[in-house]
């Protein structure tokens, strides 16, 4: 099975050479991209410089959601059986990398999310950010009464019927709790596995408090859209 | 000047800026059409505001102007939801598109080699 990593990277140059490096390390046989969207700092260059990776650059910033599409593009047209994407700051661990990606090849779930709730790991975030995620747990739940302990993790495998499905439409920014929204509505079989992860490395989150609140309501929205929307 | 004189002045204006526009192919043919109709009804209104009244009697507006205002808020209304629907749908393009750019550089900067 071919195994490709996607880490979409904004203005990550202090962190995208030691997370590519880790996870070549951790994972030999995985191919990484690394999607540069459009940064105005050295990513794309020291990504290029580790030289196991490849890397696309986006000519305009297209967000997150933009940026992860164009991963799943690629990997769809590479002919990749199953497709991680991480977060190009170190928070995720490329020592974990392959316990979402196991109950995928094993053919025992279509979709595998890292969760730092599942169990009690060492992780621990701000009161907000915790507050957003409980809040996406709750409305999940209510929706589809299934608990994602921690829908906003960005630390997902996929096998090749979703890359397809994420190539043709993959949500715009924020896309996470979106996303699982969308496979469930597609009875896609999304299981969460408990992972370790760290406080970032480097870099800030895009994420200010006056932003996160209006990420709340536009995902909060796109997820009630997201359940009434006709799916074939 | 008086209200009839600037609306008349302003109507025939409209109308020559629209079709400078059309001519310059700064609209697209589908708009210019659109904007051409509405620059020939006000053009009509403006030079004989009288057939407003008989007019709003007829849909029972007992106040001729307002049924001026009520009709120019539904068209900019619709309108504009018009446009939002055309620029959420050229946002989607420009995405695909940077997309297949940034694709097509890579397979170009690997010697095209599959």
């Amino acid at each position: 099975m071919r195994l490709l990593v996607i880490i979409p990277a904004f203005n990550e140059e202090e962190s995208i050479g030691q997370v590519v490096r880790s996870i070549k390390h951790a994972v030999h046989k995985a191919d990484i991209l690394v999607v540069n969207d459009g940064s105005t700092d050295r990513t794309s260059e020291v990504a290029r410089a580790t030289g196991v990776a490849a890397v696309i650059d986006l000519p305009v910033n297209l967000g997150i959601g933009g940026a992860m599409q164009t991963g799943y593009l690629y990997a769809y047209r590479k002919g990749y059986d199953i497709a991680v994407q991480t977060d190009a700051d170190g928070q995720h661990d490329a020592a974990e990398l392959s316990k979402i990606v196991e109950p995928i090849m094993t053919g025992q779930a279509d979709c595998c999310i890292g969760s730092r709730f599942l169990e009690r790991t060492e992780y621990r975030s701000a009161w907000s950010r915790r507050m957003g995620i409980w809040f996406f747990t709750w409305m999940i739940e209510w929706m589809i009464g299934k608990t994602y302990t921690d829908p906003t993790s960005g630390f997902r495998a996929v096998n090749r019927d979703i890359i397809r499905l994420f190539a043709d439409y993959y949500p715009e920014d924020y896309p996470e709790v979106e996303a699982i929204m969308l496979l469930e509505r597609q009875r896609y079989r999304v299981m969460e596995t408990s992972v370790l992860m760290h406080s970032r490395q480097a870099g800030r989150s895009s994420i200010t408090p006056l932003k996160s609140l209006y990420y709340m309501l536009k995902v909060s929205l796109a997820v009630c859209i997201t359940r009434i929307r006709n799916v074939s | 000047m008086n209200i009839y004189l600037f609306g008349i002045v302003f109507c025939l204006m409209f109308v020559f800026i629209t079709v400078e526009l059309i001519r310059r192919q700064k609209l697209q043919e589908q708009y210019a059409l659109l904007w051409l109709t509405l620059g020939a009804v006000m053009v009509l209104f403006s030079f004989f505001p009288d057939i407003l009244n008989p007019l709003s009697h007829f849909v029972r507006i007992y106040y001729a102007p307002s049924l001026l205002f009520l009709v120019g808020l539904l068209f900019s209304l619709v309108f504009i939801m018009h446009l939002t629907i055309v620029i959420s749908k050229l946002h989607r393009r420009l995405t695909r598109l940077v997309q297949e750019v940034s694709l097509l550089q890579e397979q170009l900067k690997n010697g095209g080699a599959e």
